[in-house]
């Protein structure tokens, strides 16, 4: 089992600018930005499960990203 | 889209998609570039192995998003938990033996200088504290005596992380390491200090904790290094496996690491000298703005 990071797309404000998660995800192109969409999005194969974009966006209160198991 | 950076036609079909996409839209050539390129650029660092949660490969990414001119830069790396990173990035770097980076550099720019005379050839060394500090301190030190005029930047994460933790010179005194049980007898070596009095231009200590002044921070240092003279970046970038943090919490440590009065509060030295080639920079870029708002 693996965790992944997962965006819940209704709960992401990056239509309003929010690119937290993007910013400070260790990895490159890892969290991409939909751009039609305007919501963040993982990239799985290259997420390594580290939280660290659920603790930066449950810190601006907007609580859309969560790990699942994989 | 990048006009150096092109792929041969007879190649498309059998290239990796990494290699198409690093073609199609990496930031080569794009004179805007910065963090604010990430999540819709291709960034020019694959997978690579450093730990879930390392804050130098945050580090490394804000780096790599700054850099002016990736397609005319020559990195330095050298042996360390950075060395597992250099392999995957998409700018040309050669990996120096252990300690020696600055020394390699040095001949580096010098040779690019004889070699490209009309083209910018920006060379920086990225390295850990045991390369930078202690095992290549000569090198470090004899290359700002000579104000050879490239970018050293030290990965300062206040231990050997790469073999396991043992003390290093930036290492604080007192701190308990696996390899390092008795505890540090000296103080963290005051490099940043050292490299003002050893002739570079600008210095700087900081933490990754944030993109904009990272990115503002590289192109002042890479620009200086170009025009000025040496340029000396430490980041405070914590092995979080060495001391005992989860892999979410590297943000937080580099936080209460630059709070005011701690060790990597953010403090940066501007010769006189790269402070009037920033100004005149400062200068240029306003004149532009006003030219293209009338
Ligand atoms: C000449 C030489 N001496 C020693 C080593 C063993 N060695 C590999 S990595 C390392 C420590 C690296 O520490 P640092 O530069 O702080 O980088 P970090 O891994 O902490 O990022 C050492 C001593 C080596 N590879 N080559
Ligand atoms: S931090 Fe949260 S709200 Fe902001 S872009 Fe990422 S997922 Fe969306
Ligand atoms: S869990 Fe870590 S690696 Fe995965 S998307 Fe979030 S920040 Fe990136
Ligand atoms: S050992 Fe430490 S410095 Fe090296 S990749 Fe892991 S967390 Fe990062
Ligand atoms: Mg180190």
């Amino acid at each position: 089992m693996y965790n992944v990071a997962e965006v819940n797309a209704e709960a992401c404000v990056a239509q309003k600018g929010c690119r937290l998660c993007i910013m400070y995800c260790p990895e490159a192109n890892c969290i991409q930005l939909d751009s039609q969409k305007m919501k963040a999005v993982i990239v799985e194969s290259r997420c390594k499960g580290c939280e660290l974009c659920v603790v930066v966006c449950d810190a601006a209160k907007h609580n859309a990203i969560k790990m699942v198991a994989r | 889209m990048a006009n150096r950076i092109q792929i041969n036609k007879e190649f498309v079909d059998i290239m990796p998609q990494d290699y198409l996409d690093l073609v199609e839209s990496g930031t080569f050539e794009s004179p805007n570039r910065g963090w604010k390129d990430f999540g819709t650029a291709t960034e020019l660092i694959a997978e690579h192995s450093l730990c879930a949660g390392c804050p130098e490969s945050i580090a490394f990414r804000h780096i790599m998003a700054s850099i002016p001119n990736p397609e005319d830069t020559v990195m330095v790396g050298s042996t360390g938990c950075t060395s597992l990173v250099f392999p995957m990035i998409a700018v040309h770097n050669i990996h120096s033996l252990f300690g020696n980076q600055n020394a390699i550099a040095t001949g580096l720019k010098r040779a690019l200088a004889v070699r490209f005379p009309d083209r910018i050839k920006d060379v920086i060394v990225l390295a850990g504290d045991g390369a930078t500090v202690d095992i290549g301190l000569d090198m470090t030190l004899q290359s700002w005596f000579r104000k050879e005029r490239f970018t050293t930047i030290c990965f300062d994460n206040e231990l050997y992380a790469n073999t396991g933790g043992q003390e290093s010179g930036l290492m604080q005194k007192g701190f308990l390491a696996k390899m390092a049980p008795v505890g540090k007898r000296f103080d963290k070596v005051r490099l940043p200090e050292i490299a003002r009095e050893s002739g570079c231009d600008y210095v700087a200590i900081m933490t990754a904790s944030k993109p904009s002044l990272v990115e503002k921070v590289i192109k002042q240092a890479v620009l200086i290094a170009r025009e000025v003279g040496p340029t000396y970046i430490q980041i405070y970038t914590p092995c979080i496996l060495e001391i005992g943090k989860q892999s979410m919490e590297g943000l937080q440590e580099m936080r209460t690491s630059e709070a005011p009065g701690e060790r990597f509060k953010f403090r940066e030295f501007i010769s006189p000298e790269a402070q009037s080639f920033l100004d005149g920079l400062a200068e240029k870029k306003k004149a532009e703005k006003i030219a293209a708002t009338t």
